[in-house]
């Protein structure tokens, strides 16, 4: 009944059985609290509480990615079984892999971008995220000033010290100083509530995982719930993660999100074709984050941000390709990273077109 | 073995007994087990959305907490560390209550850290073997490893030597070849706790605050303010309650090494504050957001002041021998003053306000709900009943009250 | 070594104790603290636009794949966006022969696909044979010339003929819209263009976007990211408005809502503060 990967070939499984039982008697006793604690709750209220049903084989499943195909496959069987039944629709937990020689690359341009934030609702209609308490949104736009405003003639007066024997307005600090103007995080109003966008004096720009290619979020993971699959997107086994958050600390994006609570999920908002390391349903306790829509782009189809976008700022494609569309914009356009002195060389571009 | 056997009840026996205020602190620690019981229960099955951690500030009470047990159990050393390395043969008797306490507070870390976690229930997935620890990599997998040492060399050094006491045999000549090493490798594994500790922080470049080389040393210093206070206060308990003899040079030292790191300290934090707002540049956005707030979000500003009032209030008054001596009344208000002073320092100074701003530019305040409170003082209280449980009875066999009887099974301390 | 497991175990006793101790207080903590799952409105938006309002019109079908069951798009409760395609080629043609022009600016047109654009232009379906219904000659007689005047009728789209917003005078009416054949669109030098591929006619004056058009650079595509894979090319017209680009390039639209606060957090106003004050 316990799958376990097995990490010494050499048939260690006897040792491992041994181990796994002990530590089937100490956990069981709590796994099975918690889910007789959560399994008076009424079948509505199951749809957003994944783990109700989650079983004891599931509870025991080893990393994803070290597991045998046959491991793979009852994991998968027993993930869409569960989410069949909780959501009442019929589900499908995909495990395409990710296809050869291919690094996908993602190219957003700033100049188009108008901050409607329909990328952001997009990814939330198909990652299916949370709903409120806690919302979860991959996706944030930041509105920041272009800097036209920023400087005023009465501010001329106002730096400090006052107007000196030099006959020029203060040395140390000129008046028109602490105003941002143009790229920076500093003024950067994420919670707009525009009545139309975009403001003519602001320009909008959103920001999601940056699937970097040195992944900070990778390198401090303990148990390597995160990781990066060969395509480049930086994914998590969202059955492995022990929600730490250390890699919440290490992300110098605010790309990553946690599950506080139970991700409430309303059954007639789910996208029932997911993917394993990407939109299946999350439990509490677990981070998650953008994978560039992995249940679509390993299907060869565009992220859900990417079709949304009404101006079309949003390039996707293979950055080994020369001939896709990201490839094109890097050769075209002057790119650059967002705070790439982090040094993480991520795949997330923004240019102005 | 039945020795065994009758060491740990007589140990046990001695350890629940005592007059009306033992009990009444024991039946106040049990309160908040009781309550907490039900709000860890709470948290457990709802997750961490009964705390007020967001994605923007992302750690809770728990992990500021568990950061000050590191504190403390890291300095618990400090006690053991004189009497093996300068001889003083008065705090080498005294050194496993100094063990004992690194014990408890490093077990009491790791529970804050199972409080933390959004999945306790997949711990098992960290252990290698059973699951993946990623070794080289990741920070907390050092630390896991170096807490857990620490508590078994501390485990073991603390029963080996309550053990041969117990049973009479704890001469020098006739000790285990192992034990000077162990004993050894703890107190240089106290400092590597913190240092560990310091670097699980330190390694997150985009938190401004901690991002920098000052941070082993502010911990250190810290943990050399706040354990020796704790310490101090436990040794006045002990010399006015029990049979327990402390000289006064012990107590002493123990402050002499409260003010120094508390001079250290200031010295560190000075560094910290000079290179963050000469140049004033975006990496000093939180400090500013904790010392002066920030468009209209004050939280952490009464907190900054009164802690650093608190620490260099301290520190002065520790140069007054007048105070230094006071055992009854100065002496242990200022270590009260510097222990919660850095506790709560924690939480009101390096977690919460390190978070502003966000990489992408928010400010977040954060409120602790109820529910965290008491599940942080669940397991404070759960630290301070095995303390205090385990220091009786540690006392008891120090100062000879709980012995082996050879003759008949029952010990002297027959109830 | 007995005392090495006290400690532990009695830390298991308590743990395994309030587990089971307050499973009977379980329901009265969960349905106090639990909040039931609701949606924003249980009604879906079936009327939805994708990049301009009237002009860009979808309509919600539910059960549109046969496999998973879900619907076309879904739209935005807020403000009737499309938010999301259940099949980015539904209601698709191909878009037809596009001129081949050199290496680094040819377009993967092989399996270019668009939306027409004649469905959703309100004149144009008002008749049965388009324009051509009242702009046949008799009902309303070909202009004699094509030099600008004022033109009194479909004053909703274009209120002052003689003053377009698009080119700053140089352009009016008949310059793009074929005088004796008004069911299509029409270049300087006479060649005549369907409503559904305007890109012909505004290429060939916006040389530089049309370019980066081809590339993919420009304008929005949706389907594949595959090379040659099949995608949906949105043309000019579904996102500009050609009568109204001097005004402004593309036409303002209302955002969707923002993400909830923080917990703990009352009001985000400290970010739209006016002094920084550091």
């Amino acid at each position: 009944m316990s799958e376990e990967k097995n990490m010494d070939l050499n048939g260690a499984d006897e040792v491992v059985q041994g181990r796994r039982d002990f530590l089937k008697h100490v956990c069981t006793s709590s796994a099975a609290a918690l889910v007789v604690a959560t399994s008076p709750a009424e079948a509505v209220e199951a749809a957003s509480n994944p783990d109700a049903d989650a079983t004891v084989a599931e509870y025991f499943q080893g990393h994803f990615l070290l597991m045998s195909d046959e491991e793979k496959q009852k994991a998968i069987a027993r993930l869409e079984k569960r989410y069949t039944a909780q959501y009442s629709k019929k589900t499908t937990v995909s495990n395409t892999e990710a296809p050869d020689g291919v690094l996908f690359g993602y190219a957003l341009d700033i100049g188009k971008c108008i901050g409607c934030r329909r990328c952001v609702h997009a990814c939330v209609k198909e990652n299916n995220q949370s709903r409120n308490d806690p919302e979860v949104q991959w996706i944030q736009v930041m509105k920041m000033p272009k800097g036209n405003i920023s400087f005023t003639p009465e501010n001329l007066d106002k730096g400090y010290p006052e107007k000196s024997e030099f006959g020029d307005y203060g040395v140390q600090v000129g008046g028109n100083a602490y105003k941002t103007a143009g790229l920076s995080t500093e003024d950067a109003q994420n919670y707009y509530t525009d009545d139309t966008v975009p403001d003519k004096d602001f320009f909008y720009m959103p920001v999601q995982c940056q699937q970097c290619e040195k992944p900070p979020c990778v390198k401090a993971c303990p148990v390597r719930a995160t990781f990066r699959d060969h395509a480049g997107v930086v994914l998590i086994d969202y059955n492995w993660c022990i929600g730490c958050r250390m890699c919440q600390l290490a992300c110098p994006y605010h790309a990553r999100r946690f599950n506080w609570g139970e991700p409430q999920l309303p059954a007639e908002e789910m996208n029932p074709k997911t993917h394993y390391f990407g939109n299946r349903p999350r439990m509490r306790g677990v981070m998650e984050k953008c994978t560039f829509c992995v249940q679509r782009t390993r299907e060869g189809r565009n992220p859900a941000c990417l079709e949304a976008c009404p101006v079309g700022a949003r390039k996707f494609g293979n950055l080994l390709d020369p001939d896709s569309d990201v490839r094109r914009v890097l050769a075209t356009k002057r790119v650059f990273r967002f705070k790439e002195e982090y040094g993480t060389y991520p795949k997330f571009f923004y240019y102005i077109g | 073995m039945k020795t065994a056997l009758s060491f740990a009840r007589d140990f046990s026996s001695f350890a629940i007994k005592g007059g009306r205020m033992y009990y009444a602190w024991l039946l106040f620690l049990a309160f908040f087990i009781l309550v907490g019981s039900y709000t860890a229960y709470l948290q457990f099955t709802q997750g961490l959305i009964v705390t007020g951690a967001t994605d923007q500030v992302t750690m809770e009470a728990f992990f500021a907490n568990f950061v000050f047990t590191a504190h403390v159990a890291a300095a618990a050393v400090l006690v053991v560390a004189p009497g093996y390395f300068y001889h003083r043969k008065d705090l080498k008797e005294l050194a496993v209550m100094g063990e004992v306490i690194a014990m408890v507070f490093v077990a009491t870390g790791i529970t804050f850290v199972l409080f933390h976690m959004g999945r306790p229930d997949r711990t098992w997935h960290i252990i290698p073997g059973l699951g993946y620890m990623n070794f080289p990599n990741s920070m907390l997998a050092y630390d896991t490893i170096v807490l857990n040492v620490y508590l078994l060399l501390n485990l073991i050094g603390v029963s080996y030597i309550l053990f041969k006491k117990y049973v009479g045999t704890f001469h020098e000549k006739q000790l285990a070849l192992w034990f000077r090493p162990i004993v050894f490798l703890a107190i240089a594994w106290g400092p590597l706790i913190h240092i560990v500790t310091a670097f699980v922080l330190a390694s997150n470049a985009r938190v401004g605050m901690w991002a920098t080389a000052v941070l082993p040393f502010a911990f250190l210093t810290m943990a050399g303010a706040s354990g020796p206070s704790l310490v101090v206060l436990i040794f006045l308990l002990a010399r006015k309650y029990t049979k327990l003899e402390i000289g006064d040079p012990v107590i002493d030292l123990m402050t002499t090494i409260i003010a120094w790191s508390l001079g250290i300290l200031m010295l560190v934090f000075s560094a910290e504050f000079f290179t963050l707002l000469y140049p004033s540049t975006e990496h000093a956005d939180s400090l500013k957001y904790n010392m002066f707030g920030h468009n209209g979000l004050n939280m952490y500003v009464p907190w900054f002041w009164g802690v650093m009032v608190a620490l260099v209030g301290s520190f002065i008054a520790l140069l007054f021998r007048k105070v230094r001596h006071s055992y009854d009344r100065f002496l242990p208000l200022v270590c009260f003053v510097v222990f919660f002073a850095i506790l709560l320092e924690k939480p009101m100074m390096l977690i919460f306000p390190a978070f502003s701003p966000t990489p992408l530019g928010e400010y977040a305040e954060y409120h602790v709900t109820l529910i965290e409170l008491f599940n942080v003082l669940f397991v404070w209280a759960l630290c301070f009943l095995f303390l205090t449980l385990i220091l009786k009875g540690t006392i008891g066999i120090l100062t000879g009250e709980v012995r082996h009887d050879k003759s008949s099974t029952a010990s002297q301390n027959d109830a | 070594m007995a005392n090495l497991h006290i400690p532990s175990k009695i830390v298991a006793l308590a743990l395994c104790g309030f587990l089971m101790g307050a499973l009977s207080t379980h329901e009265l903590a969960y349905s106090a603290e639990k909040k039931p799952a609701e949606t924003q409105s249980t009604q879906p938006v079936t009327d939805c636009f994708e990049s301009r309002i009237g002009y860009s019109a979808v309509t919600r079908v539910e059960n549109a794949d046969p496999k998973y069951g879900y619907p076309n798009v879904k739209c935005s409760q807020t403000t009737g966006a499309v938010l999301w395609f259940g099949d980015p080629f539904a209601g698709t043609i191909r878009m037809g022969e596009m001129p081949e022009i050199t290496d680094d600016t040819r377009g993967d047109f092989t399996n270019a696909v668009v939306k027409p654009r004649e469905p959703q232009l309100m004149y144009y379906n008002m008749g049965p044979n388009g324009c051509q219904s009242c702009h046949d000659g008799k009902t309303v007689p070909y202009p004699k010339s094509t030099k600008p005047r004022l033109i009194t009728m479909h004053q909703d789209i274009v209120e002052n003929s003689l003053q377009l917003m698009h080119g700053h005078g140089a352009l009016w009416c008949l310059n793009c819209h074929s005088a004796k054949n008004r069911n299509h669109l029409v270049d300087r030098q006479g060649n005549e263009f369907s409503f559904n591929q305007p890109q012909k006619l505004c290429g060939s004056c916006h040389g530089e976007n049309y370019i980066d058009w081809r590339k993919g650079v420009h304008g929005k595509r949706i389907g594949s990211w595959v090379t040659g894979g099949k995608r949906r090319w949105w043309v000019c017209t579904e996102c500009h408005n050609p009568h109204t680009v001097q005004a402004t390039r593309f036409n303002r639209l209302k955002p969707e809502p923002p993400p909830h606060l923080p917990r703990g957090m009352k009001n985000a106003d400290y970010e739209r503060a006016k002094e920084s004050g550091h």
